[in-house]
């Protein structure tokens, strides 16, 4: 029988394996986000990992009764990619304000920024798919290359706020992003070259990077959730809020009057 | 189109790892608590009598007028040499000022765009300008006069913030539990 259902999905048994490997591992990273109760910190990473698992769950019940090549199969393979970026853009979002919201300060200046880059790029996507028609794979692509780009631009803006203000990051926050972050830069290659090569031909190599890029994300968050996750980060004590006023003025005529002299110094 | 894209990608891959692994530049911003602020203010400013000592004018016309040739030029060669690790020492503690500020600013519940916004470009700014009077130095043609008042800009910074944050610890110990005095 199984053997009947991977015939009808146009699987070879490798195909099979790897892929119920990479079942395995999104159903014991979800076990251990669980355990350690990671829908406390981070919810809406722990809604994804759901979602991953579920999405296997959905796919393998379509390829086996359409088989792969369908346009069921087509459809909902997308809409699932669809639904996963999105999510993945909005954990990203939550790990930057999971990192900077303790500052209250930095992180009213942060979110604006965040919030433009995410509807700026997000936008772009969206615009630079509509005027790429055919084929719809090609165009799918490049909706999803802009969405994964806009995800690596968040999450790398929130980061830069992050080293700029000294702001602590913890090893498994660091992981989780690092697997978000590197799967989707890899994606952003990835679709570049089958958006602009694709001629309805399939290509195993970049197939299978993007399945090892996958895999080697939910590696990363396998190794963030293992060991219990360390005490939350003591919230930290802000200054009054007339300080920064009056303190800024100062410095700020100081640091003119340096740069100031020592461009007359260069002179 | 393809080879640029890739490229981008795996920039963005290695920045992400750095950002995230990197030694972190600044002290951590968790508690003041903690922090030593005595760690983050300027030392090296505070050395400059010693310095302006050995860069006295006298001591150059006597060399010229006594030494020989060679000895004078490697006598030279010393003070260029001491004189780079000292604009080296007040680049340090520019970057340490810097650092302060941010830390301020992060623990301010309230900051402005504008403000960070000019930090930010001021500290840009003072990079290049640095590499820059380095550069200038390393040719010989800077002025111990020049080196004095880019000291005295920082000494003023560090002062102005040492000050401050003496006024916040004493407005409340428990936060600012930290050696101010030296």
């Amino acid at each position: 029988m199984i053997e009947c259902t991977l015939a009808r999905m146009d699987f070879s048994l490798f195909d099979s394996i790897r892929w119920a490997a990479t079942a395995l591992i999104e159903v014991v990273v979800l076990a251990l986000a669980i355990r350690q109760k990671l829908f406390d910190r981070l919810p809406f990473f722990a809604i994804y990992l759901c979602i991953l698992v579920v999405n296997e769950g959905i796919l393998w019940v379509t390829y086996s009764f359409t088989g792969i090549s369908s346009h069921t199969s087509f459809y909902v393979y997308w809409t699932m990619q669809a639904l996963q970026v999105t999510v993945r853009g909005v954990v990203v979002y939550e790990i930057c304000r999971e990192l900077i919201s303790p500052y209250a300060g930095v992180w009213r200046l942060c979110r604006p920024f965040l919030v433009l880059m995410g509807l700026v790029l997000a936008s772009t996507a969206v615009a630079t798919a509509r005027r790429r028609l055919h084929p719809i794979s090609a165009t799918t692509l490049v909706a999803e290359r802009g969405l994964e780009f806009t995800v690596v631009g968040i999450l790398i803006l929130g980061l830069i706020f992050c080293r700029y203000y000294g702001v602590r990051i913890d090893r498994y926050v660091a992981l989780i992003a690092l697997g978000l972050g590197f799967y989707s830069a890899v994606q952003v290659a990835n679709n570049t070259f089958l958006s602009e090569w694709l001629t309805g031909a399939r290509f195993p190599i970049w197939e299978a990077l993007r399945n090892a890029s996958f895999n080697i994300a939910t590696v990363f968050w396998l190794v963030a959730l293992w060991k219990p996750l360390p005490a939350r980060q003591a919230v930290p004590v802000l200054l009054t809020p007339g300080e920064y006023d009056r303190l800024a003025p100062q410095v700020t005529l100081r640091l003119r009057e340096l740069n100031t002299r020592l461009l007359e110094m260069w002179k | 189109m393809t080879v640029s894209v890739a490229t981008l990608a795996l920039l963005a891959i290695l920045v992400l790892l750095w950002l995230l692994f990197g030694s972190p530049t600044n002290e951590s911003a968790s508690s003041l608590d903690a922090l030593q602020i005595e760690r983050l203010l300027p030392s090296n400013c505070h050395h400059f009598p010693q310095i302006t000592q050995m860069l006295k004018e006298e001591d150059r016309q006597f060399m010229r007028m006594r030494a020989q040739h060679h000895v004078e030029r490697k006598w030279n060669a010393e003070r260029r040499r001491i004189l780079k690790q000292y604009l080296r020492g007040l680049g340090q503690d520019f970057v340490r000022v810097q650092r302060l500020a941010r830390l301020v600013s992060a623990l301010s519940p309230e900051i402005r765009k504008g403000q960070e916004l000019e930090w930010m470009w001021l500290g840009l700014q003072f990079h290049v300008s640095y590499r820059m009077v380095e550069l200038k130095l390393a040719f010989g043609s800077l002025s111990p006069e020049g080196l004095a008042e880019l000291t005295g800009i920082i000494t003023g910074v560090a002062e102005e913030l040492e000050h401050r944050m003496s006024l916040i610890a004493e407005s409340s110990p428990s936060r600012l539990r930290v050696n101010l005095g030296s």
